[in-house]
C-alpha cells in the first residue's frame, strides 16, 4: 500500500473534522460538568476508583458488555440484540482496524483523526497488497454486519414486533436527523469504497460493488462526491449528536465507570443524574415493561419520556409522570443501560414538593404498641398496616408460629405506626424519620432479636432505612422457608396448581426471589407465570404511584391477573397483603397469602 | 365606636351563602376524587392516626367542602399517609393524593 | 290461537310466575332450572319482610298451578341457536326445543362475601352472611351461631363498592337487616344488636314502620358508619372497627356473631347467555333492557326477553310483577 497524495489531505475530511472537534469538546467539557457536580464526598471516590485496578477491569469488562456487545439487550431479545450490538460493535471494529492499517502502511499519519476513516482514499494497492487481505476481508465484513444492523433498525421503525418490541419511542425530530444521517453512514461508506476499490483495493463487498459499478459508471468523477457525502453523513451525525438519543453512545462509557464507582443519584438532574439522563438511549425497552400501559393512553408516563422531559427541564411533564409512577421498579430491571428512572421520578418528588402544611408527628412518641410481655419475644412480628386489612395472613402466621414452637409476640396487633416507606415514597424522606425513629425505639425495647415482617413494603424500609443493631430483619417467605427446612415445620405436599405472583417490593426491591419458590414447590405444583421474577407485573396497588386513580389501577391488576392465569393455575399465591388486596376482588382464582397455603399444608413436628 | 364590653356572638351555623370555595375549587382541580364521598367513615374508621390524634379524613373532606377551613385542617398534619383509607374506600378514592392535595393547596394561619 | 313455544330460562319466582302466565295465554312454556329445585333465593329464605311473612308459604303459592308448564329442573342449557326467526335451545338433558321466544329469568348472585377480606368471612369462625342466617332461622342449627350476646349486622356488603366491582346499591339488603336483626333480637332476647349502616333505604310502603319497630321494639342500634376492619381476639370473639360518623369519631365494639349483608351481583351465568345470544352487557354486568320505562323487558335482540333481577336488583313483588307482565309483552310479540 502506498499513500496516493503526498498532503495526505482533501477537503472533504472537514465536515468530520470539524464535527468530530466540535464532540469531543462538547463531551470534555460535559464530563468536566458532571465530576465538579457531585457532592464532594462522591467525587472522591469517584476519582480514586479510577486509579482502583479491580473497578478498572470491572469497567473495561462492562463497557465491553454493555455498549459495544449490548449483552442484556442479547438475553431479554436476541434479535434486538443482535441489532444494537452488529452497529455498535461493527462500528467499533471498523473504526478499531482502520487505526491499525494507518498504524501498519502509513505510521507517520497515525496522529490524525481522520485518516484511518477514510483510509481507502487516501491509499492505494500495491503489489504487496495481499499481505492486507485479511485486514480488507475484515473491513468489508464488519461493514455489512453494520449494514444488516442497519436494515434490521430501519424494519424496526416499521414493525418494531418483529424485533419483539410492541411498542417503540417516539422520536424527535433531533432524532430523526441523526437517524437518518446514522442510516446513511453506512452505505455512503460502501459506496464511497467502492467507486475507490479500483485503486485502493477491497474485498468481498466493496470489490464487487467497484465491478458492479465500473459496468456503467466507470467515470472517475463519481469518487470525490461519494466521499463528500459520507463525511456530511458522519459530520451531520456527530453534530447533532448532543442534542440527540445517540449521546448515549459516549456518555454510557463515562456513565459505567461512574456506577462502578458506587456513586447514586442524589438530585433528579445533577452529577450523576446528568450522566444517567444522557446514557438514556431512548430504545423503549422500559415503554413495554411499564405496568401502567396496559392502557395505551398511558403510554406517555413510560420512564423514556420522563428522562426526555427531564433533559428538557419540562418540570410539569416530569412531575406528572413522577407522580403518576407506580415505582414498582421494572423500567430499571429491564434497562439495558440500568438507567435507576424511580429513583430519580422519587428524587424529582423529593424536589418538587411543595407544601404549605407542614407534618406533626410528635404525638408518635406517646405511641406504645408493644405489649409488656412476661418473657421476652425472640420474635417480634410486625404486620403493617396493610395486613390489617387482610385477617387471612394474621392468623395464619400466628398459627404456624405456634406450630413451630417460635417465642414470638406481635408489633401491632391492634394497629401500629406506619413503618414510614409510604411517606417515603410520596418524597417525603424527612417526615419519615420521626416514624423510623418511634419504630426503632419500640422494637429495640422489645428486646426481640428478630424482627419478623409479612409485608414487602415495610421490609424494604426495615432492611434500608432502620438502624437496628443485633437484630435481623426476615420476610415471612424467608422466614417460613427457614422454619420447614430446619424442620420446625412439617409440610405435606397438596395437588394443587398454583402460580407465584412476585410482589415489587420484595421482589426486584430486595431480590427476593427464590425463597419462596423454593418453599411453595415443597408444599403444591407450582406453575410459572407469563412474566416471572424481576418481569413480574405490579399489581396495580403499589403506594409508589400517588396521582393514579382507582379507575386506572384496575387495568393494571386485570393485566397482572391475566399473566398469572397463563399456565392456568387453581389458585394464586403471593407474598403481600396489598397484592392480595389487590388481586382478590378481581381474579376469578382464590388468591391467598403464602403464609396461608402453608399454614393449610403444615403440620407440628411433635405431633 | 364605644366599647361596650360585650358585642355580637357570631353566629355559629355554616352559612353556606357565605361560603368561600376558591380553595375548594383548587383541590377539586388538583384531586377530583374529592367528590366522590359519600361519608361512609371507612377511611377514619381505619386510620393509623386516627386512634392517636383528631385525623378523620370523612370529616376533613366534608368541612373543606362546606368552606369550613379553620378547623378543617389542623388534622392533616398528622397523617402519616400510610394508604390504609385508600384501600378501604369503597368508592375507590385516591385518599394519598387527597391529602397531599389539601396540604397543597391549603395554609393553616 | 297460535300455539308457539316459549323457553324460560330461570326457575325462580318471576320465571315461574312469566311461564304460568305464558301456558295461560295458551302458549306451551317451558321452565329451565339448573338446580335441584324451583324457587331461587325464595327457597332457601325464611320470612320475608316487611311483613315476616313465611317464604314457603310464598313459594308455595307461587308454584301451584304449574300443571300446564313444561318444567326442568337440574337442566343446564347447552347452547342456543338462532334459526330464522326462532331459536333452538338445547338443553343439557339431551332435548332441544324449537323456541319462538326466549324469555332470561336468571335473576342475580349473591356477593361472595369472602371477596371482602377486611370482613373475615371464612377466615373467622363467628363471622357469616345474611343467607346463612336465613338458612339458621330455617333450619335451627349453625355451629357459628352459640347464643351470642353481641350481634352486628354489616350492610353493603359488596353493594356501593368500587373496589369489589359493584357500583350499585342491591335496594333488598337494608330491609333484609332490619328485619334479620329483629329476628335475632327475638331469638336472642337478651342480646344487643348493631346494624352499621352507609344510608338506610326504606324505600318501600310499612318499611319504615318496620325500621320504627326495630328501634322501638327491639332496640337495635343503628350506627352510621361502614365496618372497615374485624379482627379476632384470642376468645374467638370479633372486634369491630368503624366510624361513628354522626358523632365524628372512630368506634370500637367487640361482638360475638356478625352477619354480612351480601349484595345482589349480576348472575354468575349472565356472561355465558349474553355470549350465547350475541347480547352486550354493560359495565355492572346485568343485562340492559331496551328502555327503562316503555320497554323494560325487551332485549336488543328479536325474541328475547328479560324479566327479574337480571336487569338489575329488584324486590320479590317486582320480580314476580315483571313476571307476570313480561308475559303480556311476549305474547304481543308472538301474534
Amino acid at each position: 500500500m502506498k499513500e496516493r497524495f503526498a498532503s495526505g489531505y482533501n477537503d472533504f475530511v472537514l465536515p468530520f473534522m470539524l464535527s468530530m472537534i466540535f464532540i469531543l469538546v462538547y463531551l470534555l467539557v460535559a464530563i468536566i460538568r458532571v465530576i465538579i457536580q457531585l457532592p464532594p464526598k462522591d467525587r472522591k471516590r469517584y476519582l480514586l476508583s479510577l486509579i482502583n485496578p479491580v473497578i478498572l477491569v470491572k469497567d473495561i469488562k462492562d463497557i465491553i458488555c454493555d455498549v459495544l456487545l449490548h449483552v442484556k439487550i442479547w438475553k431479554r431479545k436476541p434479535l434486538l440484540g443482535y441489532m444494537h450490538s452488529s452497529i455498535a460493535f461493527g462500528w467499533f471494529m471498523i473504526i478499531l482496524i482502520g487505526h491499525i492499517e494507518t498504524f501498519l502502511y502509513v505510521p507517520e499519519r497515525a496522529g490524525l483523526l481522520y485518516y484511518p476513516i477514510f483510509f481507502r482514499f487516501f491509499m492505494m494497492e500495491t503489489n504487496h497488497t495481499l499481505q492486507g487481505a485479511l485486514l480488507f476481508f475484515l473491513m468489508d465484513f464488519f461493514l455489512l454486519v453494520i449494514l444488516s444492523g442497519i436494515a434490521l433498525a430501519m424494519f424496526k421503525r416499521i414493525r418494531s414486533r418483529a424485533l419483539g418490541m410492541r411498542r417503540t419511542t417516539r422520536t424527535t425530530l433531533p432524532d430523526k436527523i441523526a437517524m437518518y444521517a446514522l442510516w446513511a453512514i453506512f452505505p455512503l461508506r460502501l459506496l464511497a469504497e467502492g467507486f475507490t476499490a479500483g485503486i485502493s483495493g477491497g474485498s468481498f463487498l466493496t470489490k464487487s460493488v467497484w465491478l458492479l459499478f465500473s459496468n456503467f459508471l466507470s467515470n472517475d468523477y463519481h469518487i470525490l462526491p461519494t466521499w463528500w457525502a459520507y463525511s456530511i453523513a458522519l459530520g451531520t451525525f456527530f453534530f447533532c449528536l448532543p442534542f440527540t438519543r445517540y449521546m448515549h453512545i459516549p456518555t454510557e462509557i463515562f456513565f459505567i465507570t461512574l456506577k462502578n464507582a458506587g456513586i447514586k443519584s442524589w438530585h433528579p438532574r445533577k452529577g450523576y443524574a446528568l450522566a444517567e439522563i444522557y446514557s438514556c438511549s431512548s430504545c423503549g425497552m422500559c415503554i413495554d415493561a411499564c405496568p401502567m400501559n396496559a392502557q395505551k393512553k398511558n403510554l406517555k408516563y413510560s420512564s423514556v419520556y420522563f428522562i426526555r422531559f427531564l433533559r428538557r427541564r419540562n418540570r410539569r411533564k416530569m412531575e406528572e409522570i413522577a407522580d403518576k409512577c407506580l415505582q414498582c421498579g421494572k423500567c430499571v430491571a429491564v434497562c439495558p443501560v440500568e438507567v435507576d428512572s424511580c429513583r430519580l421520578k422519587l428524587l424529582s418528588r423529593e424536589r418538587h414538593r411543595d407544601g404549605k402544611i407542614k407534618a406533626d408527628y410528635t404525638y408518635l412518641q406517646r405511641v406504645n404498641t408493644v405489649e409488656p410481655a412476661e418473657k421476652r419475644p425472640k420474635v417480634l412480628y410486625y404486620a403493617g398496616c396493610m395486613s390489617q386489612l387482610t385477617p387471612s395472613i394474621g392468623k395464619a402466621m400466628g398459627s404456624l408460629l405456634d406450630k413451630a414452637s417460635v417465642e414470638w409476640s406481635p408489633m401491632d396487633k391492634d394497629g401500629g405506626i406506619c413503618c414510614g416507606r409510604p411517606l417515603i415514597l410520596s418524597g417525603r424522606r424527612e417526615e419519615a424519620q420521626a416514624m423510623i425513629q418511634r419504630n426503632t425505639e419500640l422494637i429495640l425495647a422489645s428486646g426481640a432479636d428478630t424482627l419478623l415482617v409479612t409485608c414487602p413494603i415495610c421490609f424494604k424500609v426495615f432492611r434500608e432505612e432502620y438502624n437496628l443493631p443485633g437484630i435481623r430483619v426476615v420476610h415471612h417467605s424467608q422466614y417460613l422457608n427457614e422454619l420447614v427446612k430446619s424442620g420446625a415445620l412439617k409440610v405435606e405436599k397438596e395437588d394443587t396448581r398454583m402460580v407465584y405472583h412476585d410482589p415489587c417490593e420484595l421482589g426486584r426491591g430486595c431480590g427476593i426471589y427464590e425463597e419462596p419458590r423454593e418453599l411453595l414447590s415443597k408444599v403444591c405444583e407450582l406453575v410459572p407465570a407469563g412474566h416471572e421474577r424481576d418481569e413480574s407485573i405490579c399489581c396495580g396497588g403499589s403506594v409508589g404511584s400517588i396521582t393514579l386513580s382507582h379507575e386506572e389501577r384496575v387495568h393494571i391488576t386485570d393485566a397482572a391477573v391475566e399473566d398469572l392465569m397463563t399456565n392456568h393455575p387453581q389458585e394464586i399465591v403471593t407474598a403481600c397483603p396489598l397484592c392480595l388486596k389487590t388481586f382478590s376482588p378481581r381474579s376469578a382464582k382464590k388468591v391467598r397469602d403464602l403464609a396461608e397455603v402453608i399454614d393449610r399444608c403444615s403440620t407440628s413436628p411433635e405431633k | 365606636m364605644i366599647d361596650f364590653g360585650y358585642g355580637l356572638t357570631p353566629s355559629s351555623a355554616i352559612d353556606l351563602d357565605k361560603m368561600d370555595r376558591t380553595h375548594f375549587e383548587i383541590l377539586i382541580r388538583r384531586e377530583p376524587d374529592v367528590l366522590k364521598c359519600m361519608a361512609c367513615g371507612s377511611c377514619a374508621a381505619s386510620c393509623t392516626a386516627g386512634v392517636y390524634t383528631t385525623m378523620n379524613l370523612r370529616k376533613g373532606i366534608l368541612l373543606l367542602s362546606r368552606g369550613q377551613e379553620k378547623s378543617a385542617l389542623e388534622q392533616f398534619r398528622s397523617c402519616m399517609l400510610c394508604g390504609k383509607c385508600q384501600l378501604v374506600c369503597p368508592r375507590g378514592i385516591n385518599t394519598r393524593n387527597l391529602i397531599l392535595s389539601i396540604l397543597k393547596t391549603y395554609s393553616i394561619q | 290461537m297460535n300455539n308457539r313455544n316459549v323457553v324460560i330460562i330461570g326457575g325462580g319466582p318471576c320465571g315461574i310466575e312469566a311461564a304460568k302466565t305464558l301456558a295461560k295465554l295458551g302458549h306451551t312454556a317451558f321452565l329451565i332450572e339448573k338446580e335441584p329445585h324451583l324457587g331461587g333465593h325464595l327457597a332457601k329464605w325464611d320470612r320475608l319482610f316487611p311483613y315476616g311473612q313465611k317464604a314457603d308459604e310464598v313459594l308455595n303459592k307461587i308454584t301451584s298451578g304449574l300443571e300446564n308448564v313444561k318444567w326442568f329442573v337440574d337442566t343446564q342449557v347447552t347452547s342456543i341457536n338462532r334459526i330464522d326467526k326462532s331459536y333452538n335451545v338445547i338443553l343439557g338433558n339431551g332435548m332441544s326445543i324449537l323456541a319462538d321466544a326466549v324469555l332470561l329469568t336468571t335473576g342475580f348472585s349473591l356477593f361472595p362475601a369472602e371477596k371482602k377480606e377486611e370482613y373475615g368471612y371464612g377466615i373467622y369462625d363467628r363471622v357469616i352472611t345474611n343467607a346463612d342466617l336465613e338458612h339458621y332461622f330455617a333450619e335451627g342449627n349453625d355451629h357459628r351461631i352459640q347464643y351470642p350476646k353481641k350481634i352486628g349486622f354489616v350492610h353493603c356488603v359488596g353493594s356501593r363498592d368500587e373496589k369489589a366491582g359493584n357500583r350499585q346499591c342491591s335496594k333488598v339488603c337494608c330491609a333484609t337487616a332490619v328485619k334479620q336483626a329483629c329476628e335475632i333480637k327475638e331469638k336472642f332476647p337478651n342480646s344487643t344488636v348493631y346494624c352499621f349502616y352507609m344510608d338506610l333505604r326504606m324505600f318501600g310502603r310499612n318499611y319504615e314502620d318496620m325500621y320504627l319497630e326495630a328501634q322501638k321494639k327491639y332496640g337495635i342500634i343503628f350506627v352510621r358508619g361502614r365496618v372497615s376492619e374485624v379482627s379476632e381476639k384470642q376468645d374467638g370473639t370479633l372486634l369491630i372497627k368503624a366510624e361513628d360518623t354522626l358523632s365524628g369519631k372512630p368506634l370500637r365494639v367487640s361482638l360475638d356473631l356478625l352477619v354480612l349483608m351480601a349484595g345482589m351481583v349480576q348472575n354468575s351465568d349472565t356472561a355465558k347467555f349474553a355470549q350465547m345470544l350475541s347480547l352486550n352487557i354493560p359495565e355492572d354486568g346485568f343485562f340492559q333492557s331496551k328502555n327503562y320505562f316503555t320497554a323494560p323487558g325487551v332485549s336488543s335482540k328479536k325474541g328475547v326477553f328479560y324479566a327479574g333481577a337480571c336487569t338489575g336488583p329488584k324486590t320479590l313483588p317486582e320480580a314476580i310483577a315483571e313476571g307476570k307482565s313480561v308475559a303480556l309483552t311476549i305474547d304481543e310479540y308472538l301474534l
